[in-house]
């Protein structure tokens, strides 16, 4: 018995599938090929799966507050809490889709991350190493994420860019973080759907749009150098990724042998050789060493402390005598996920934000200048602090100042309001409630309370780091004080900060234009020493102690 | 060389907190050694010990407490008679059928249950909700107001309902309120930083940082102890320094040590023997971690901390 399935996709035309009974919505869509944001995996929990029932019915499991009431009688149903029972046409939003295009993400696009990118490359190569690789023609190195791609093709000659892009990860329907790719591509065909995800819905045809802007005869790309985390590296090369996160924790591989273009099924010279910058541990990857590389710490007398900000949460502590490293799973709040107006730093996405001591009236600025669409990750950081700042919330992010703009959701939740229907871009208010506040304090305990489990395992403290660099996309508009001053990031002085965004594709340019740069990504990797914070006994007491803020020991802030 | 003992005092104190009024109040906490350490230094205040009652009166199913009511026809008696009992130091009333899953009684009647409670006796009361965040708070608030003037202990702000509590109880009717966490260093301290950042000065404060029946989880317990009262007193942390009050009656008379008839275990023996023993080692081995106040039911179980308590400090 087969019933229809029709998605009706906004700006994108029908797509046609034909079910059985009891088959999920969002599994059909995902099989179907329509892009869908699910940064929950499909557990009901983030509400962006949401599609409008036109004609026939579905199966539904109601018992979900993300989604109101209103909604419901408007038809709205999220996808994967639906199943089929009959046929049935549905109308999917673009903004369900919304993540294919318009990440704004640190991408060596603008001028300024240009400048930063050639100081870097340029410091870089003042220390012992030479540049220079047997290739020659052009190469390519890409920055795989979680959430988003960056490509960028360069001269390898000159080491001059050539050309760059960035794309969403065409895996982020099989969920927003790496234990649900990992659970994913568990299942039967998985892995073959995961690598087909990433290459020939992301990287493929980012490249080929790329050399073909750029004019470049694809035989002439002899190099590829591919940085990305653990589980993305494996995905990539269709590696059983169960071990990263199965005791003990020990990933099929951490460096890889050099591939052959074919091999990947990459649209260049079959010949030309991938290098995959190594691994650490199941959860510090390639694009932390390659990034390790580019951020200096190896060259360093002073103690550094280097922290990828992402929806893992990379930290690197030491100088050029040793180096610690650790991951946290901050979840995907600082990317929107798990947040009710939270969204990826895309157009319309509040970055930064103040708020009126008296009449809490917010003053923001958004990406691209839209029209407010909800908060990404650095909006949300700002967001939080005012709201603590202006003592509308306690310490444990609970609302106990009254005002017109903070309202009870009906579920004994409150939130505050940024933005009503009528002033934002979605048609819907724009808000933060007090679980949204609850998911972002979580992320910014896992982050701080990694540092100082970290730390601690060498007797050291957070007085002791001389220097803090700051990488990752999300990274870009991060208001420090305001960090520290809700217990995300260490207390210190500002100048002791820096930004250095993205980390990850900075290391893999200078991958590709330097064998020696390469060989020292390997052996800054062999040399670093991965800590395990799940089995770190002292690391839930840090978390809990953490969750505050900004922090139980407010010490540590003043 | 011979040994030479150094004496284990600290230069800060856990905070004193006076409940009731009058020639019977009970002031707990301000010691600056370690518990039941009287070698290093003396005691400044004796573990106080409350007896509990419910707004049904006793547990008449436990001969012991049947016998010692006896005769006592109204909540006001039974109320005095508790706060006779040998070792007594204050009264506790828990308003356990406020609980809207179970009699649900309304919140006017369980205040003028409460002020009955508070006129019959001369020692302080401290009140226990139903653990129903939403009745507790209006229940605490009608409490205070019924007996302003008596300093009742208010018994427990979580972090749910603090805020409504501090307010009401502390602010409004000059009542002492306690902060209870789930047996959780973090939790303990970010709700007694919370209480104190809405203005809640120290001494009117104490905290319940969790209890647990002897054998049921009471290793957390005890770690939890020890670590508040070692931060407090080490580390001189001026947000876990507030006495600390422990339930034990409830925990130890519902465990099935206590609760299984003879009948059915006939190899465990008397029943009630057990549930004193059960709600002695509790009590024991909470003062022991750091208690300020025990909350207790069984007289014979009251006289045989008290002795300790007495013998020990």
């Amino acid at each position: 018995m087969f019933y229809t399935v029709i998605f009706r996709v906004e700006d994108g035309g029908d797509i046609k599938y034909h079910a059985q009974p009891g088959e999920n919505i969002l599994e059909i869509a995902q099989k179907a090929g329509v892009n869908i944001d699910v940064p929950c995996g499909g557990n009901g929990t983030c509400g962006k799966c949401k599609m409008r029932i036109m004609s026939g019915s579905v199966n539904y499991n109601k018992d979900n507050s993300k989604l109101s009431d209103e909604d419901y009688d408007d038809n709205w149903r999220l996808a994967c809490q639906a199943t089929v029972e009959g046929d049935v046409m549905l109308w999917v939003p673009a903004a369900a889709s919304d993540y294919i295009s318009g990440i704004v993400t640190a991408s060596l696009r603008t001028p300024e991350e240009l400048k930063r990118y050639n100081a870097m490359v340029d410091e870089l190569f003042t220390h012992d190493l030479k540049r220079g690789v047997e290739e020659k023609g052009y190469g390519i190195a890409i920055d795989i994420g979680t959430t988003t791609n960056a490509v960028t093709i360069l001269d390898l000659e000159t080491g001059t860019i050539v050309s760059r892009g960035t794309v969403g990860n065409g895996q982020i329907r099989y969920g927003a973080d790496v234990i649900n790719r990992i659970i994913q591509q568990g299942r039967p065909g998985g892995r073959e759907r995961l690598q087909h995800a990433v290459l020939e819905e992301t990287l493929i045809p980012l490249i080929q749009k790329e050399l073909e802007a750029a004019n470049i005869d694809p035989m002439t790309v002899t190099r590829m150098v591919i940085a990305g985390n653990t589980t993305m590296e494996h995905l990539l090369v269709k590696a059983n990724g169960d071990s990263i996160r199965l005791m003990p924790f020990e990933p099929e591989f951490l460096d890889h042998e050099p591939m052959k273009a074919s091999e990947l099924r990459f649209p260049v010279n079959p010949d030309a050789k991938v290098i995959l910058a190594p691994n650490v541990g199941s959860y510090v990857g390639g694009d932390i060493t390659a990034g390790v590389l580019s951020a200096l710490l190896w060259d360093r007398e002073e103690m550094s402390l280097f922290i990828d900000l992402g929806t893992n949460g990379e930290l690197v502590f030491g100088n050029k005598d040793y180096m610690l490293t650790c991951a946290c799973s901050a979840g995907p709040a600082f990317e929107g996920g798990d947040i009710s107006c939270g969204m990826r730093a895309s157009r319309g996405a509040i970055d930064s934000c103040v708020i009126h001591k008296q009449t809490l009236m917010p003053l923001v600025t958004t990406i691209s200048k839209g029209r407010p669409a909800g908060m990404c990750g650095s909006g949300l950081i700002d967001v939080i602090a005012e709201l603590y700042k202006v003592g509308a919330i306690d310490a444990k992010g609970k609302f106990i100042r009254e005002d017109k703009r903070i309202r009870d959701d009906g579920y004994g939740d409150k939130e505050y309001v940024l933005f009503y229907a009528d002033e934002s871009a979605t048609g819907r208010d724009i808000f933060i409630s007090e679980s949204d506040i609850d998911n972002f304090i979580r992320a910014k305990g896992a982050i701080f309370s990694a540092t100082r489990t970290m730390l601690k395992s060498v007797d050291m403290n957070v007085q002791d780091i001389d220097k803090i660099i700051i990488a990752g996309g999300i990274g870009s508009g991060i208001d420090m004080e305001n960090a520290m001053l809700i217990g995300m990031l260490p207390k210190a002085d500002l100048s002791k900060y820096s930004y250095i965004g993205n980390s990850a594709l900075t290391g893999a340019c200078a991958m590709l234009i330097s064998d020696d740069a390469t060989e020292k990504v390997f052996d800054i990797a062999h040399n670093m020493t991965y800590i395990e914070l799940s089995t770190e006994p002292g690391y839930m007491d840090e978390f809990s102690a953490a969750c505050f803020i900004p922090h139980t020991d407010s010490k540590l802030f003043e | 060389m011979a040994f030479k003992r150094t004496p284990q005092v600290f230069n800060c104190s856990m905070n004193e907190v006076t409940f009731g009024t009058g020639a019977k109040a009970v002031t707990i906490g301000g010691e600056n050694v370690y518990p039941l350490y009287t070698f290093d230094g003396p005691i400044k205040n004796k573990v106080a010990i409350g007896v509990e009652i419910t707004d049904d009166g006793f547990d008449a199913s436990v001969p012991g407490i049947a016998e010692f009511y006896a005769g006592c026809d109204s909540i006001g008696a039974i109320a005095k008679r508790a706060s006779e009992m040998p070792g007594a130091d204050f009264v506790v009333l828990t308003l356990e059928g406020a609980d809207p899953n179970g009699k649900n009684k309304s919140v006017d009647e369980c205040a003028a249950i409460a002020k009955e409670v508070a006129d019959a006796i001369d020692c302080p009361l401290a009140v226990q909700g139903c653990k129903n965040i939403e009745k507790d708070t209006e229940l605490f608030s009608k409490v205070s107001e019924v007996c302003a003037g008596k300093n009742i202990l208010i018994v427990s702000a979580r972090q749910e309902d603090y805020k409504t509590i501090a307010a009401s109880a502390v602010m409004a009717y000059g009542q002492k309120m306690s902060a209870e966490s789930a047996v959780d260093i973090n939790l303990a301290k970010q709700l007694n930083v919370l209480i104190s950042q809405m203005g809640i000065a120290p001494e009117n404060c104490v905290q319940n940082v969790g209890s647990a029946a002897a054998g049921y989880g009471f290793e957390y317990v005890a770690s939890t102890l020890d670590r508040v009262v070692g931060a407090a007193l080490t580390q001189n942390d001026g947000m876990l320094q507030m006495p600390i009050v422990t339930p034990v009656g409830g925990e130890s008379w519902v465990v099935k040590e206590s609760t299984a008839s003879e009948a059915d275990v006939p190899e465990w023996g008397n029943r009630e023997e057990r549930g004193i023993e059960m709600e002695v080692s509790t009590a024991a081995a909470c003062i022991i971690g750091g208690s300020n106040a025990v909350f207790m039911r069984h007289p014979e179980a009251v006289k045989t901390i008290s002795n300790l308590v007495n013998a020990l400090m």
